[in-house]
């Protein structure tokens, strides 16, 4: 699956644009956040592999701003497990382990469009950065 | 052991420890111990427990004698990696206080993160200014200086070590930024400190053998008990400790610099003391568990010194990860390191069985009956309550033509819209008013405004105030704790008290 960051204008908002996309491709997309009001927003989404391409053209031609989230970054070395981070995590992605160790499921963390954790760090060991895939960020590059 | 073998005393364990014969275990080791054989056998078998801490202590900081330049200088103010330092004494004795902030880099880095990167090896730029004299001529002074370089660097922490802290939450509509860490709205997560049952003090509460001159684990080295730290406060079980130690030999890993957004800097300093059992009372109180350790849920969204209190919790609760206030399941985060106070007792444990660390016996005892007294504040300071007025109100059948007049005959730019029982329902302006005329609005429900900002009658005005400036409004609702209106307050009300005081 591949995450992507879908950016809504004020004008956008009102539109149905991501239910006609999915019924047009036929393609289905996970929504795992989304911060909209009246004066636009984004969603997080995430998609299959496969469709990405299309997907992303798709919004691109509907002029919706499409890019791959920022990940979040635990810097071990920094990180003494305080543990200050655990409960903001909406999605319980970061939990402390047996040997009392915070340990972070990338899998599960949101990403950038969360960001909740960050300036909770006192050892300032989350980051917020962008990927480094390759083919996700190229496939949107191409339009 | 003596005669009877009723008691033992710190130099048969210090014998012990010499020869590489003492029995030490970590504070968690004992408690399984005196769990699983109870406490006789665990007075029998363990002559020394290691405790441990590691959290945010901000009453910590570093004393430094720089050695003089040539030409001398007599320090007036001074600067560390742009961190102002004090000049509490003479020339070139300075100290640097874990929270004071960077200028270029305020919040992020602090005084804590210079005595880090000092001990941790790194250079630091030391700038000085001095207003210079006969014997100290110099008056500007601009080096780099490594931990080697100076002339003494020790840790000098006036308050460390808290026995137990209080589990912050906050039930306002707005994310908080505390020194208890970020707090969200509604009470959506709780933060806690303190090691609860690992606590060196926890484990020796009636200070039988932790007092003046005790020797302990400090920030990785070898340091001291130098007395009772400030706020010290025994009778309720919020004891604290003033310690010191050689920084130069300490290890950044238990000595780091922090940042609390919105807060300020503070430094994590990780604290051990070993407890001599001495008799079975001591294999007892070293048995302590989690469950027995309570503290109080705090509303931290009331700005006030006496902050509410919602219930008790153990430090058992607080560690599974949940609690529960009312009817609510909260996620509860620590903010200090589990992790970090286990890695402390376990290295002291191992320098112990090494032979490399004694125990002493306290010089002298500390205070186990003090309580924390509150300031005495000779001038008032003013209150919500104290500015108040009762509010012009509507309610939401009226027609915006019923609410234009009353604007005009009460002459007020502020009516609030409440519902039959009183309660807060929106605002609305003399602003919203126009606008609904120039838009040819007839409805109330159009114009209103129901994300209304509000205040509490037992706020600090200033608190207020800077609600108001905050979101550029000119007028805060006072409600009470079931969103009944009380009165509002309005910022020429603020101005017109605030401009009155002395600015001191």
């Amino acid at each position: 699956m591949v995450r992507l960051l879908l950016r809504f204008t004020e004008e956008q908002v009102p539109q149905p644009i991501a239910s006609q996309i999915i019924i047009e491709y036929k393609i289905p997309m996970a929504i795992l956040a989304a911060h909209i009001n009246s004066k636009g927003g984004e969603i997080l989404a995430e998609v299959p592999d496969e469709a990405q391409e299309k997907i992303v053209k798709a919004f691109q031609k509907r002029g919706v701003s499409v890019t791959v989230p920022k990940l979040i970054e635990v810097d071990a070395e920094k990180c003494f497990s305080c543990g200050s981070c655990v409960a903001l995590c909406p999605v319980e992605a970061i939990s402390i382990d047996k040997e009392s160790q915070v340990q972070f499921n990338k899998e599960k963390c949101v990403g950038s469009t969360c960001s909740i954790c960050v300036d909770a760090c006192p050892a300032r060991a989350i980051k917020s950065v962008k990927q480094t895939n390759g083919d996700q960020t190229a496939a949107i590059r191409k339009k | 052991m003596s005669n009877q073998s009723k008691t033992r005393t710190i130099e048969e364990i210090n014998e012990k420890i010499r020869k590489g014969d003492a029995q030490v275990l970590t504070a968690e080791e004992m408690k399984k111990l005196v769990e699983s054989s109870g406490v006789a056998v665990a007075f029998k078998e363990v002559d020394v427990v290691t405790t441990g801490t590691f959290g945010a202590m901000c009453s910590s900081g570093a004393v430094i004698n720089l050695g003089h330049s040539d030409p001398p200088i007599k320090i007036d103010h001074a600067w560390m990696n742009d961190v102002e330092v004090c000049h509490p004494g003479a020339a070139v004795d300075l100290y640097i206080g874990a929270t004071n902030m960077s200028l270029k880099q305020p919040f992020e880095y602090g005084g804590g993160h210079v005595i880090q990167d000092l001990v941790a090896g790194k250079e630091v730029e030391l700038r000085a200014t001095a207003y210079g004299t006969d014997c100290y001529p110099r008056t500007q002074l601009k080096t780099n200086i490594t931990k080697d370089d100076l002339n003494q660097f020790q840790l000098l922490n006036f308050r460390n070590c808290y026995q137990r802290y209080n589990c912050a939450v906050n039930t306002s509509d707005e994310t908080i930024y505390t020194y208890m860490s970020k707090l969200l709205p509604r009470m959506r997560n709780a933060t806690f400190s303190g090691a609860g049952e690992l606590n060196p003090l926890m484990n020796d509460p009636d200070y039988e053998t932790i007092g003046m001159g005790t020797r302990i684990f400090l920030g990785g080295a070898q340091g001291y008990v130098i007395g009772e730290g400030t706020q010290h406060s025994p009778k309720n079980l919020n004891g604290t400790l003033m310690v010191k130690g050689d920084a130069k030999k300490m290890s950044p890993e238990f000595l780091q610099g922090a940042a609390f957004t919105k807060y300020g800097t503070s430094m994590y300093v990780g604290l051990g003391i070993p407890i001599p059992i001495l008799n079975e009372g001591l294999a007892k109180k070293t048995g302590i568990r989690d469950s027995e350790i309570f503290t109080d849920v705090v509303d931290y969204s009331v700005p006030r010194r006496d902050r509410p209190k919602l219930r008790q919790v153990s430090y058992k609760e607080l560690k599974s990860g949940s609690i529960v206030v009312g009817d609510k399941k909260i996620r509860v985060s620590s903010l200090s390191s589990i992790k970090m106070a286990k890695k402390v007792s376990q290295t002291l444990k191992t320098w112990i069985e090494g032979g490399s660390f004694l125990l002493t016996a306290p010089v002298e005892r500390l205070s186990t009956d003090s309580v924390f007294k509150p300031m005495r504040q000779t001038e008032e300071i003013p209150f919500v309550v104290s500015v108040m007025h009762p509010a012009i109100t509507c309610t939401e059948d009226e027609k915006i033509q019923a609410i234009a007049e009353r604007i005009v005959t009460k002459s007020v730019n502020h009516i609030v819209v409440i519902d039959d029982a009183g309660k807060l329902r929106g605002i609305v302006t003399s602003w919203d008013i126009t606008k609904a005329m120039a838009e040819d609005k007839k409805a109330l429900a159009d114009i209103e405004t129901h994300k209304v900002h509000t205040a509490k009658p037992d706020e600090p005005l200033e608190v207020a105030s800077k609600r108001m400036a905050q979101h550029n409004i000119s007028a805060l609702p006072v409600i009470d704790v079931e969103k009944k209106v009380l009165g509002i307050i309005t910022s020429e009300d603020v101005s017109k008290l605030l401009g009155r005081q002395k600015p001191w």
